[in-house]
């Protein structure tokens, strides 16, 4: 390529991520200035991109409820809890797909294991209602949706972890073994750690798809339990939405996925990058 | 301490890669294994190991029936040709691993990983990640591994194969002086004949289904049981001439079926193989037995031959040379020049013919029991083949 060429193609490559940046950053942008604005402004016909009155206090009223702030403390726990759980199964199962495959059921019980996440999740709304509804704990509880939710991460934890798994030399383990460990000893001591950044990328896309989750929760929760997702449509008066305090609350409720991506960012590109480039 | 017995051994997939192997390595024997790729060398060393079971036949050490045993419980330490050094731990922890298993304390594990990362020369190394090491240094490592495990038996499975050819000779020069691997029964895997003879106390050849040859570096090489052996060891290969036996003047000779050459027959083994006057022979000859005229003595059989080319390696040259269609490659004194389509007188030595069986491959000149058995063995094996088959 000469270098007039380069030159063309690198401008027009900056351009083009340029304004792909804008585009996805202009939703969050929105958002949070959105957060400041009074309930006046948000409504104006022409919408206004810098607020004209900033509204802190924004902040404050969507915390004036003690039950909102709970329910960021209910989606906590229901997606972590759930998290642990997909994780636990998931690589438990990965690992007996990797290098068990005939004793763990096949393909068709791994494909099985996968095909619960490919049917819309709302044709199965009305059944899994009645079938926790018949359970001790009902379908107003946490522990409802950390055990819902394994149907659709439980299978991305699976599926993924046995990815990692056969990634990671069968011989490491052989070796380990001759060592004179016993295979739950070379499975904690030796794969376990070198599947750890993939267990990571897992937990995280299990735990954000937990705490994003609306439609299920919209209809199993609300009166004992309240997800945070349920709670932002609460924020009206009369016919008139709140988007300043909407905004508001999901700027809020994006922290804890944010916090967690930075702390554990590190991991997460290692983890999916494994398998890309073998080690 | 002990010795290594395996009786019967068999195992397979789709076909039978080790069939019936019989093979008892003494207490302080190194048996290596020589073979091609592919044959079925790693798969044995996994089946002592106890990663695999066998389908039929018994692994004892000291006559204790291990095969059922699963790996941690035996005593059997391995090095994998990929040295499977584990990634997230220091090379001390590498070495440590075994130790750590059995419970040892921690000041005894200390020491131990000391002394054996001296003795191979790693010790400035300990803190260091497998990433971080060079692959000479990765063998180290695993070796250490194995050494510091105090096992009854050694296996190792390719250790240098992969490594510069510097380090290798090093490596291999340390295999001699390595006082812990003289202590046990030692099965060492290559596929390089000269680690083989260089290393081995006794070395098996193992063709298709198991061992076709068993012996001392100098049985195989003088008395190969038959042509794949001969073949295997050596470099350059061994030439492989298919000739008629011929009487001339009542003395045995042989004629390449290709090309001018006709040479007398070893007086020595001629009575061998007279029962065979008339019948086809495969020759085999060595390299290092046919040379320039000028380089051996005066009165050996001498062929006329054509120069095709010619390689000055330093220590040796190697001459491949053709007689009227049959090419022959021939070992010269390294400070020779020849050049490309030139005539050069090449002489033979017939005393270091090997005469092969045509069709079996077997040596037909063997005399001593030992030998012969190993012939018997190889044919065994292949009728243990079709047997297994039928199965």
């Amino acid at each position: 390529m000469s270098e007039k060429n380069y030159r063309l193609v690198r401008t027009l490559l900056l351009i083009f991520l340029g304004l792909w940046t804008v585009l996805t950053l202009f939703p969050i942008y929105f958002k949070a200035i959105t957060a400041f604005k009074s309930p006046a402004e948000t409504n104006s016909t022409i919408p206004s991109f810098w607020p004209k009155e900033w509204h802190p206090e924004n902040f404050v009223s969507v915390f004036a409820e003690s039950s909102n702030f709970q329910s960021l403390v209910d989606s906590f726990v229901i997606a972590s809890g759930n998290t642990l759980l997909s994780l636990f199964l998931g690589t438990l199962a990965g690992y007996a797909f990797a290098r068990f495959p005939k004793q763990a059921g096949g393909e068709n019980l791994a494909f099985w294991i996968l095909s619960n996440r490919m049917f819309p999740p709302v044709a199965v709304l009305i059944p899994m209602f009645f079938l926790f509804d018949a359970t001790p704990w009902g379908t107003d509880s946490r522990i409802s949706l950390i055990i819902l939710y394994l149907v659709f991460n439980m299978p991305l934890a699976t599926w993924l972890m046995m990815v990692f798994f056969r990634d990671a030399p069968r011989e490491l383990e052989e070796a380990a073994y001759l060592d004179g460990w016993t295979p739950l000893q070379a499975f904690m001591r030796i794969t376990l750690p070198l599947v750890l950044p993939g267990m990571i990328s897992v937990s995280m896309l299990c735990w954000i798809f937990a705490w994003n989750e609306y439609l299920f929760a919209n209809l199993f929760v609300g009166t004992d339990v309240k997800t945070y997702t349920i709670v932002i449509p609460t924020f009206t008066h009369g016919s008139q939405t709140l988007w300043n305090l909407q905004m508001a609350f999901s700027l809020m409720a994006m922290l804890p996925p944010v916090a967690l991506f930075i702390l554990l960012r590190r991991y997460m590109v290692r983890g999916l990058s494994l398998g890309v480039v073998k080690g | 301490m002990a010795r290594l017995e395996l009786q019967g051994l068999c195992k397979g997939w789709d076909f039978p890669v080790i069939d019936r192997m019989d093979l008892t390595v003494e207490e302080g024997e190194f048996f290596v294994i020589v073979g091609p790729s592919g044959i079925g060398k790693t798969t044995l060393l996994r089946l002592v190991a106890g990663l695999e079971a066998p389908d039929a036949g018994k692994v004892l050490v000291d006559g204790r029936d291990i095969t059922a045993l699963p790996p941690y419980r035996r005593r059997v330490a391995m090095t994998f040709e990929s040295y499977a050094l584990y990634p997230h731990k220091t090379v001390a922890e590498n070495i440590a691993s075994p130790l750590r298993a059995r419970k040892t304390d921690a000041a005894t594990i200390a020491k131990r990983v000391q002394s054996v990362a001296e003795l191979l020369r790693i010790d400035h190394l300990l803190d260091r990640k497998p990433g971080e090491v060079s692959g000479g240094q990765k063998q180290r490592t695993a070796l250490g591994r194995t050494l510091v495990a105090d096992p009854e038996i050694f296996l190792l499975d390719e250790p240098i194969s992969h490594l510069d050819a510097k380090i290798r000779h090093e490596l291999r020069q340390q295999f001699h002086t390595l006082e812990d691997l003289r202590k046990v029964a030692t099965l060492y895997v290559t596929h390089d004949y000269a680690e083989a003879l260089s290393l081995g106390d006794r070395i098996g050849v193992m063709g298709s289904g198991g061992l076709v040859d068993v012996g001392t570096a100098r049985d195989l090489f003088e008395r190969p049981a038959n042509l794949f052996v001969a073949e295997h060891l050596g470099q350059p290969t061994i030439n492989v001439i298919p000739a008629r036996l011929e009487s001339h003047a009542d003395v045995l000779h042989l004629r390449a079926n290709q090309g001018d050459l006709l040479l007398p027959v070893d007086p020595a083994r001629a009575h061998l193989l007279a029962a065979r006057n008339d019948g086809a022979v495969t020759i085999g000859l060595r390299p290092q037995f046919v040379r320039p005229a000028d380089e051996m003595p005066a009165g050996s059989a001498q062929v006329t031959a054509n120069v095709d080319l010619y390689e000055a390696l330093g220590s040796t040259g190697i001459l491949i040379a053709d007689i009227l269609g049959l090419r022959i490659t021939a070992l010269t004194s390294p400070e020779r020049i020849f050049e490309h389509d030139t005539q050069v007188q090449l002489a033979v030595d017939t005393a270091a013919l090997h005469y092969f069986d045509p069709r079996t491959g077997a040596n037909l000149t063997l005399q001593t029991p030992g030998a012969g058995a190993a012939t018997a063995m190889a044919s065994s094996v292949a009728s243990g083949i079709s047997s297994r088959a039928e199965a």
